[in-house]
């Protein structure tokens, strides 16, 4: 009864087609009159100050740091009090937020906001 | 000719005095270990025992983070390689046996 009953309710439902050229939907002579970058695989790129928000506000929220002192030059170990345990954490934490793998050799030299913030907006996987 | 003879005993002695002398781990060794736990309790299904595990693994290495007898050190991260399997194993298995309703700490709105 119930799954009829979804059957006819679905059967009835019309959902809008997004009109916004999506790769897979746009025919390929419409290619030219739409944006020049709706092919580009690079369209998903972060913007840098969003990078920088977001990494900001993991520092921020680490327990063991005061949120007043962390601006995006700040350095984890020299400014922030930190020693190497709370890098590698802030690390795992950052590569969480943006669905990162980072090697341990690149994650050894990231000591810093400025060289984190670097590292992920160069990163092409960065989401 | 007989000097010869006697040198591979002699070097065998001073191979198992050698082995005994293990230096203890490098920090790279050690942070990689940490890090190691800290991306296998990623794979808990749980939300709470993944909770547990991080806390754990932060407080344990905080705490032997002031060692300075190598011997000691030693110990300490051959204990720690051991928790690791530990913890991977368990993730295992928690995975296997996990609830069917997630924790309400999982589910992001």
């Amino acid at each position: 009864m119930a799954s009829a009953l979804r059957a006819a309710i679905l059967g009835h439902l019309r959902v809008p087609v997004l009109a916004n050229g999506s790769n897979l939907l746009t025919p390929l002579w419409i290619h030219r009159t739409t944006s020049v970058r709706s092919m580009s695989s690079h369209d998903d790129h972060l913007e840098k100050s969003q990078v920088i928000d977001r990494i900001l506000d993991i520092v921020k929220s680490f327990p063991k740091v005061d949120p007043s002192k962390v601006t995006s030059e700040v350095h984890f170990q020299k400014d922030l009090g930190l020693d190497s345990l709370d890098n590698v954490e802030i690390i795992m934490a950052i590569e969480e937020e943006f669905k990162l793998e980072i090697p341990d050799k690149e994650a050894d030299k990231i000591d810093s906001c400025a060289l984190a913030i670097e590292y992920v907006y160069n990163h092409p996987l960065a989401s | 000719m007989l000097l010869h003879a006697h040198t591979p005993s002699a070097s065998y002695f001073q191979e198992g005095k050698m082995a005994t002398a293990v230096p203890p781990p490098s920090r790279k060794e050690i942070l990689s270990l940490f890090r190691s736990f800290l991306r296998s309790t990623r794979t808990f299904s749980d939300y709470n025992i993944r909770e547990y595990t991080k806390r754990r693994a932060i407080d344990a290495f905080h705490h032997n983070k002031t060692l300075s007898n190598p011997s000691s050190v030693s110990a300490a991260f051959s204990d720690g390689k051991y928790q690791l399997h530990v913890a991977k194993r368990q993730a295992l298995v928690y995975s296997i046996y996990s609830p069917t309703v997630k924790s309400i700490m999982d589910i992001n709105y």
